[in-house]
């Protein structure tokens, strides 16, 4: 770009790179046809949404809704869903569990990553060998204990049900393992040895350069228990106590009104309305989301 | 050395109560249900266990005769090889494209293939059941512009296992894009300088350059799709719960029907010990790859 010298090898050199220009500028449009046909699905279901039912049905189907309508908005709103109580308790389950993973993974990782003492290695490779395990294997034991205990009698017990299955997390452990281990080993002697408890030490030392691996870890988690749909319909047997993955599942899955027919219009206001808390929450925290993902692989 | 010993007594102390609450949980919610369902998979039982009788091996036995898990078990290898591949090839071909953008529209190119990924399997599900409807579907229609025939996506045997495949596949390459991007943008600069003046052109840079460099993010990838897509469920439930005919069924999907829809609960705990042994085989198997990698 820069240097007049540079000029004349420049000129010999775009004359022979003038098909790898060309190609380049395909590459790049190619990428973005790619991307449009990908998210294709996503405005297909939120332009349908807003389309009479039926449109939905037309053949040839209609590509932009050119008579908008917001009657599928109205009917999932005010028609006999509790959509609102829905996103409240996914809010809520997911940030109890992304609670409960963050305050016992931060204290367990604290202690893996700097801390050497008996038994600690096979402590953690336990840990670890369960970190692929099928969580599904899991859930009839954990079913087993939610009747037993009658934890759905109460919507706090509800929640407690639905954050169960994913409150112990080997990965959440792990990663913060990982971070912990940086932390400088002079800076916990140099604390040690002016008479900080092991408290201090982990609350005013650890916590501060841990706290972006655990904001990773917690927004992390929280999609995933967003997105936890198997243990939540297990769990709902009401309606009153769904979550919106399984309240939208349901709708998807309900014929309209005694009808054979499926409100596609309303099944696609459902979906647009699941699909938009996480595609908002997932442009906020982008980044925190490219680091939980890279940072699980490990270089060491 | 007295001191020391002292010092690190205290320390052990501690660090055992910093894991209490931590192992605590993970006995409880993951070693305890565990070992619970290894238990529960040697008996016939429903969700009342008090007549719960005990089948012992046969439960194991009775599987082999049982031809929907065999199905089921047949077809979840099929979803891993069909899927696990084509998601590599496809990420790493998109990944390789978005690499040649300013790190601006790369983060922008990134998060528009992550997003089905967020908004999960469900979601996307309820919109493909619309695309894929043989009569007013978007898929039919515009293979009709190309004069093909409608076919029947969901409900014809034949063609419900690859549409469930095709639905996973958009939702599953998210993550890896993220980390082919990663693993290609560690590649050292000056690899790929010495390469260009040696008069290497740019397919060869791909093959013989930046795919063996990212070899060991090919590596995390395929170990982590692989054991995601041996769990896949919610496509197949959302989509074609299992059918027509047990075609599209999966092993977590007929583990979820087996203990939550029939109530078999013994049964399904059965299935679900093969499903993890299947998955720790794989598992040891990738690990011993990724040591001879290094």
């Amino acid at each position: 770009m820069s240097g007049r010298n540079a000029v004349p090898v420049r000129s010999r050199r775009s004359v022979a790179m003038l098909p790898s220009v060309l190609g380049e500028l395909l590459v790049k449009a190619l990428l973005v046809v790619m991307t449009l046909l990908f998210l294709l699905p996503l405005y297909w279901m939120v332009s349908g949404s807003f389309k009479l039912q039926s449109i939905t049905i037309s053949v040839p189907p209609e590509f932009f809704p050119t008579r908008p309508t917001l009657e599928n908005w109205s009917k999932l709103f005010k028609g006999s869903w509790p959509v609102w109580s829905w996103l409240r308790n996914s809010v809520l389950v997911s940030l109890l569990t992304s609670a409960f993973v963050v305050s016992i993974s931060s204290l367990a990782g604290f202690a893996f990553g700097t801390k050497k003492f008996p038994g600690d290695k096979i402590l953690f490779f336990l840990l670890l060998a369960t970190m692929f395990l099928p969580p599904q294997v899991m859930f009839i034991p954990l079913f087993l204990w939610v009747r037993t205990l009658h934890l759905t009698d109460s919507q706090i017990g509800v929640y407690f049900a639905m954050a169960m299955p994913m409150i112990a997390s080997p990965f959440g452990i792990f990663l913060v393992r990982q971070f912990a281990g940086s932390i400088p080993k002079s800076m916990i002697e140099a604390a040690t040895i002016d008479g900080a408890s092991e408290r201090q030490i982990f609350l005013k030392i650890a916590l501060p350069l841990l706290k972006p691996a655990l904001a990773t870890l917690a927004i992390f988690t929280f999609n995933a228990s967003w997105n936890n749909f198997m243990w939540q319909s297990i769990l709902s047997n009401e309606r009153i106590n769904f979550t919106i993955p399984v309240g939208v599942s349901f709708i998807a899955r309900t014929p309209a009104f005694g009808k054979s027919v499926t409100d596609i219009g309303l099944m696609m206001a459902g979906g647009a309305f699941g699909a938009f808390f996480m595609v908002v929450f997932f442009i906020m925290f982008q980044r925190y989301f490219v680091k939980g993902i890279t940072s699980g692989s490990v270089k060491e | 050395m007295n001191k020391t010993s002292r010092h690190s007594s205290r320390a052990s102390r501690a660090a055992y109560f910093f894991i209490a609450p931590g192992y605590i949980a993970f006995l409880a919610l993951i070693l305890g249900p565990l070992l619970y369902s290894i238990y529960l998979s040697f008996f016939n039982a429903s969700f009342n266990l008090e007549a719960k009788t005990f089948r012992g091996l046969g439960q194991y036995l009775g599987l082999l005769d049982d031809s929907i898990f065999l199905k089921a078990l047949g077809n979840t290898f099929k979803y891993v090889l069909v899927v696990v591949p084509s998601a590599i090839v496809v990420s790493l071909v998109i990944a390789l494209m978005i690499e040649r953008f300013g790190p601006r529209l790369q983060g922008l190119f990134r998060g528009a293939f992550y997003l089905p990924t967020v908004a999960g399997g469900v979601i996307l599900s309820i919109v493909w059941i619309w695309i894929f409807n043989p009569t007013y579907g978007l898929l039919n229609y515009v293979l009709g512009a190309f004069g093909i025939q409608p076919v029947l996506w969901l409900s014809s045997p034949s063609t419900s296992f690859l549409s469930v495949c095709v639905v996973m596949l958009t939702y599953t390459i998210g993550q890896p894009i993220i980390l082919f991007l990663a693993g290609l943008a560690g590649i050292q600069q000056d690899i790929l300088d010495a390469a260009t003046v040696d008069g290497v052109n740019a397919w060869q840079r791909i093959l013989l350059i930046k795919i063996p460099c990212i070899r060991p993010v090919t590596l995390f990838v395929l170990a982590t799709l692989t054991i995601q897509i041996f769990q896949s469920w919610e496509t197949v439930f959302m989509l074609t719960q299992g059918g027509p005919s047990n075609s599209s069924t999966s092993l977590v999907f007929l583990i979820y029907q087996t203990a939550f829809i029939s109530a078999r609960v013994g049964k399904a705990a059965a299935m679900g010990v093969v499903l993890t042994v299947i998955i720790m085989i794989v598992t040891l198997f990738q690990i011993r790859m990724w040591r001879e990698e290094r």
